[in-house]
């Protein structure tokens, strides 16, 4: 019995763990849900939710200026009229700003994992290839990456950067590209022995043409799934550096930028900490849950 | 048959590769052991160089300048020249980074921008705090997650199976910041048997001491645990399932805690052990952030300051140190796990 390696979170600060295989340790109530797909049914729904609230709810003008507040209404508790989450400091609506703010986290998870999937993807895939020299050099550089004190230099760099959301993009995805490179190319060595890919050369298909056509396709969904467990940490991770004041600006909604401000008011009006956090919780607990599920169905080719 | 769980070494070994370790003195040279291990060193010091050449472009990219924090936005051209001269700011980068590195080399970092003290002795000084922090929450996260992982497989759906799952997901799924407010507002604000934040020195008074560090290391323990748990309690349950050692054990009359113990416990501690080492990094990491919420004066709380005041030597200093700890801690990790592992200690065709 040999646990795989567990590979290094891409990510800073972070829990490698979401990357472990968890096996024959499911407890009843697991292996309930996985028997009807619930385990994939209950986060995808919750989270379709949470999208169709983050990008579409705000299109249809329901909402108040989540920027804008109102004064003569601070800190109203949750369930006030009007204001279903309360108000915060300001007079600002929370559901509002908790929905504009989970729509700069899963913007920012989405987006770091897709720059990690094709940048990483088509380094691994072009190293693995290659082998060689090339390979070697390749994956020291990305040994070295991986062993930075990522959190700290991701702070360091957003912090230099400036807040922006962009800017923020730029310093996670730069610590998430070493792990999937890694992976694009262990899955690579594994295809390029395949029968089809000497076929294909034997009929005169170039290298690019094979990585393209025979590579790739093949490599892809491992990253597909891979990511699903990435985007729950890079959350984390952009509400880390947010709450820091190292995020998106303070006026933008974030979920950590107003668990920020909240911390001071922990004692009088603890839901403006409670509520963000919950969110934050749940959205991660989804994206978890829901990696793991479809990795354990579909993940287990490599 | 223990978990082998090695996160740095390069997939699969390569044949083709030379020796790279220097260690080619005679038979010692062909103990994979110590190539492994000199291997590993040599990656060290890129991996250090690389992380202090990183901090220094970063700091000398952004727009303002030292002499320009200190002095106020409103600081004639003329008082910023001569500031910049009397830092050596106005040296070409290269040249101060060589000098930098230089002088690191000796154990001096500099001094403080903003303070003027020594950077070596300001980082010794926040370090001694931030170790306290990190060896007591990287003992409790790892003597809770053998204990309740242990429970956990002695009784795959009783009580301590449940709650290893649900702290287990907690763990994974909010980030240190969010546990330690959740934490605070619990314990301190709610219960009132903690203080919410402060921090009384071991030397004042070591029950306070420990009183204050409690909500900080138990935030940082959490994802931790969660990490070891969820490794040790599929280990467990698998080598319980599977392995003939343990029907062995069995048919002989061992008892059920002996064979889990002796018999599938030792095996695991192997495992978890190498990635234990591993983690040191990351509570580095996340010390910064819980720091900064229970006014720990660590290293961390002090790295933050200095990046807003753009104090470049304690920020380069800082970094550089940290990048140090961690590397030296993922070093010792896979020298422990060469040593210990017969497989890999006689074994040349190891991966």
């Amino acid at each position: 019995m040999t646990v795989q390696a567990p590979e290094q979170s891409a990510l800073p600060g972070a829990l490698p763990a979401a990357v472990l295989p968890l096996r024959q340790s499911r407890s009843r109530l697991m292996t309930w849900l996985r028997r009807r797909d619930l385990d994939l049914w209950i986060p995808g729904v919750i989270l379709a939710a949470l999208l169709i609230g983050c990008f579409i709810l705000p299109l249809t003008g329901v909402l108040p200026n989540p920027a804008a507040g109102d004064l003569t209404e601070t800190l109203r508790p949750p369930f006030s009229p009007g204001h279903i989450l309360g108000t915060d400091t300001i007079g600002r609506d929370v559901m509002s700003r908790i929905l504009y703010g989970g729509r700069t986290s899963l913007e920012v998870g989405v987006s770091v994992n897709i720059i990690g999937i094709v940048v990483g993807g088509l380094i691994g895939m072009f190293s693995g290839f290659r082998r060689g020299v090339v390979d070697s050099l390749i994956m020291r550089i990305l040994d070295v990456m991986l062993a930075f004190p990522a959190l700290i230099l991701t702070i360091v760099i957003a912090t230099y950067l400036g807040p922006s959301e962009l800017n923020v993009i730029w310093a996670i995805s730069f610590f998430s590209i070493p792990a999937y490179a890694r992976l694009a190319r262990a899955v690579t060595l594994k295809m390029r022995e395949q029968v089809y890919i000497d076929a294909a050369r034997m009929s005169g298909r170039s290298d690019g043409a094979i990585l393209l056509r025979h590579i790739a396709p093949n490599v892809l969904p491992q990253l597909a799934t891979f990511s699903l467990l990435q985007v729950g940490i890079v959350v984390m991770i952009e509400a880390t550096l947010s709450f820091l004041g190292a995020g998106v600006g303070p006026q933008e909604a974030s979920w950590g930028t107003m668990i920020a401000t909240g911390q001071i008011y922990l004692s009088t009006n603890p839901a403006l900490v409670l509520v963000p956090s919950a969110f934050l919780f749940v959205t991660v607990v989804c994206l978890n849950v829901l990696g793991d599920g479809l990795r354990g169905r579909y993940g287990r080719a490599l | 048959m223990a978990t082998t769980a090695v996160t740095l070494a390069p997939e699969g070994s390569e044949p083709t590769e030379p020796g790279a370790s220097g260690t080619r003195l005679g038979t010692l040279g062909r103990s994979p052991a110590l190539r492994m291990i000199g291997r590993r060193l040599l990656l060290a010091i890129p991996v250090i160089w690389g992380t202090t050449l990183l901090t220094f472009c970063l700091m000398n990219l952004l727009p303002g300048t030292a002499a320009t924090a200190l002095l106020g936005a409103d600081a004639t051209p003329q008082a910023i020249a001569l500031l910049n001269h009397k830092l050596g700011l106005d040296q070409p980068f290269w040249t101060r980074y060589v000098d930098w590195l230089g002088h690191a080399l000796q154990g001096n970092l500099g001094t403080s921008l903003a303070s003027g003290q020594q950077v070596t002795s300001l980082v010794m000084q926040r370090l001694e705090v931030s170790a306290e922090l990190i060896v007591l929450a990287f003992l409790l996260g790892l003597v809770a997650s053998v204990v309740v992982a242990t429970l956990a497989a002695r009784q795959p759906h009783g009580i301590a199976a449940w709650i290893s799952v649900a702290v287990s997901t907690i763990g994974l799924s909010l980030p240190p910041f969010v546990i330690s407010l959740v934490l605070v507002f619990v314990f301190a604000v709610k219960l009132k048997v903690l203080p919410p934040l402060g921090f009384v020195s071991v030397s004042t008074n070591l029950g306070w001491n420990l009183r204050t560090l409690i909500l900080p290391a138990v935030s940082l323990a959490l994802p931790m645990f969660a990490v070891f748990n969820r490794m040790l309690r599929a280990d467990l349950l698998d080598q319980m399932q599977t392995e003939d050692y343990v029907t062995t054990a069995r048919a002989k009359g061992a008892s059920p805690w002996r064979v889990l113990l002796r018999h599938a416990l030792r095996n695991s501690l192997f495992g978890l052990l190498t990635v234990a080492g591993l983690q040191i990094g990351v509570l580095l990491g996340t010390t910064v952030v819980v720091e900064q919420i229970f006014s720990v004066p660590g290293i961390g709380q002090q790295l933050l300051s200095a990046i807003q005041n753009e104090d470049v030597p304690v920020v380069e200093g800082i970094v550089a140190v940290i990048a140090t700890i961690t590397v030296l801690a993922n070093l010792i990790t896979d020298v422990l796990y060469a040593v210990l592992d017969p497989r890999i200690r006689n074994d040349s065709a190891s991966s």
